[in-house]
């Protein structure tokens, strides 16, 4: 089996061959990879043999993003930038690989002006490239995603700003409509592209969960943000039945699982295990999710052990008695996880027997 | 109804307008400023901030209810100079060092405002002694302090090493909270105080000010 084969047949409940292995390192701990594992080529995905790679981002119609920087007069410096979807990122000396977000319509006061924000658009004849993309990564015998995480409210917070864009939902319905909207019909755009150049996989995400609750009610959830995700999954599974959807978010997410599945998600990335415990998730939800993730960053991986790494991953595939968990870090790895922790995961996986 | 319980209860709808214009209605009348304050802005925070605890409102709630607090308090503040209200207590909170993260930073700046503290908003990426010198040139009995990451929650440790430097530990306390921290954390550093979420952060801080004076 192909890691490809093997990770479709995992996600589709049939018999596999392997537990995979996947996670996410910091640019700091990549240098570690390079320097412990001696490979200043090789990526990590490749060396230890990810199941999937994302395809490339897509183009914009108009990717001069000059068109943004009228949002933020008197804030550039060099330590600024701007990314796709025309929101500021200011590093800091201190922050690694961390950003401060400045977000455009943070100011705006008027339906007009969020409704003549020059939003991205995306089209086929400016992604010609993609199923060949799509094509060559089958060939070599990984699976391929469009990463399209941060779907629908996160982007619109990125842009709005969180606080105004939950006070509009609150009290200027309107305000809320408009940018919610907008961010929808472009996620749109782009989850139609990637599913038609054939994607195994569309990975979406918005985090809707904090530590120990979640960031709204489920009236203002399902007010606001899981039909509109729902109108991306549908649109794309009407032509694409067989395409998997990944759903990441952050934190607790309990109270909102079911509406997930409603929204037509297959897997369900990380379930935190700081927030949730898996094996009772497992339980209620296996016949009709999938799993990504399970352990934890905020505690084993940094602080744990390396047989304590191990035994967590095998708790894991044990308490998942159906198959269809994909186990791996529930973030991306920080500075401080050691080396050995990372090895212990690996190892974890390749000595399972599914 | 009574015209404080008014204030209370369009502050716990976040209808801030109509805050506002209760708050200077009761002005008008003569209400004492400190009794407009405590019976009507922070006994409604009171009730959002218990509320967010039980998991009964959400963080939405929490910020028009706090959008509708500031705009009742700016017609307050001026008066209340004047009048000699005291805040219970004063705190000076920031993100430590290395972390950009102020969503949570920013709940609990909110929920202190509510039960009626002074906060001095220090931002992200705050340095130990910036925390330390804060507090001691601005009077402050508290020293809150946020990360959301395993890689910067260890600058915690920086603050209290500092605030035992400059030898203010026993007048200055810190309290710490963010995703990843626990009491166990709190603890091994040597912090003060640990709160699982902001409203029982609020109800701390008031309490180690009570403390304190």
């Amino acid at each position: 089996m192909t890691e490809r084969e093997n990770l479709l047949a995992l996600l589709r409940h049939e018999p596999y061959d392997h537990i995979p292995v996947e996670f996410n390192l910091c640019p700091a701990l990549e240098r570690t990879y390079r320097e412990r594992e001696h490979q200043p080529e090789q990526s990590y995905a490749d060396y230890f043999g990810f199941p999937w790679r994302n395809v490339k981002g897509l183009v914009q119609d108009d990717p001069d993003l000059a068109r943004f920087l009228p949002y933020f007069e008197g804030l550039m410096n060099d330590r600024v930038t701007i990314d796709s979807m025309g929101v500021g990122h200011e590093s800091t000396p201190t922050s690694m690989h961390m950003t401060k977000m400045i977000c455009p319509l943070r100011n705006a006061e008027t339906v007009e002006e969020i409704l003549a924000y020059p939003m991205p658009s995306f089209s086929a004849e400016n992604n010609t490239g993609l199923a060949a993309e799509v094509q060559a990564l089958h060939d070599r015998g990984v699976a391929s995603a469009g990463n399209m995480q941060c779907t629908v409210w996160e982007t619109a917070w990125y842009i709005r700003g969180m606080e105004n864009l939950m006070m509009d939902m609150m009290t200027d319905e309107e305000m809320a409509a408009a940018m919610l909207d907008r961010v929808t019909e472009m996620s749109l755009q782009r989850a139609l592209l990637y599913a038609r150049a054939g994607v195994d996989i569309l990975y979406l995400g918005d985090d809707i969960g904090m530590q120990n609750s979640v960031m709204m009610s489920r009236e203002l959830y399902l007010q606001w943000i899981q039909p509109r995700l729902k109108k991306i999954i549908t649109a794309v599974k009407a032509e694409r039945p067989d395409l998997i959807v990944f759903y990441h978010s952050c934190g607790y997410v309990e109270p909102f699982i079911d509406d997930l599945i409603d929204a037509g998600i297959d897997v369900l990335n990380p379930i935190q295990s700081e927030c949730m415990d898996f094996a009772s998730i497992y339980k209620k939800y296996h016949d009709r999710l999938c799993f990504h993730g399970t352990i934890g960053t905020q505690t084993v991986m940094p602080f744990g052990t390396p047989d304590e790494v191990y035994q967590a991953v095998r708790r894991n595939l044990d308490a998942a008695f159906d198959g269809g968990l994909l186990v791996a870090p529930t973030h991306m790895l920080e500075p401080e996880v050691p080396w050995e922790n990372v090895l212990a995961y690996v190892r974890a996986c390749r000595e399972y027997r599914p | 109804m009574s015209i404080l319980t008014d204030i209370s209860e369009n502050l716990q709808k976040g209808k801030a307008k109509v805050v506002k214009q209760l708050v200077q209605q009761a002005i008008d009348e003569k209400i004492p400023v400190d009794q407009i304050l405590n019976e009507g802005l922070l006994s409604g925070m009171s009730v959002i901030g218990e509320k967010f605890k039980n998991n009964e409102v959400f963080v939405p709630e929490v910020l028009v209810a706090a959008r509708a607090m500031n705009m009742g308090a700016s017609l307050l503040k001026p008066l209340m100079a004047e009048a000699g209200v005291q805040a219970t207590g004063k705190v000076c909170i920031g993100t430590v060092r290395g972390d950009l993260h102020d969503i949570g930073k920013n709940l609990v700046k909110m929920m202190m405002e509510g039960k009626g503290l002074e906060v001095v908003d220090l931002g992200t990426d705050v340095a130990p002694e910036t925390y330390v010198q804060t507090a001691l040139d601005q009077g402050c009995q508290v020293i809150c302090c946020s990360a959301l990451l395993t890689t910067t929650m260890c600058e915690m440790e920086n603050v209290v090493k500092k605030l035992e430097e400059a030898g203010a530990h026993d007048k200055i306390k810190v309290m710490v909270g963010g995703a990843p921290v626990t009491q166990a954390f709190c603890d091994q550093i040597g912090a003060d105080c640990y709160t699982a979420d902001a409203a029982s952060a609020a109800d701390a801080a008031v309490e180690i000010c009570k403390s304190i004076a």
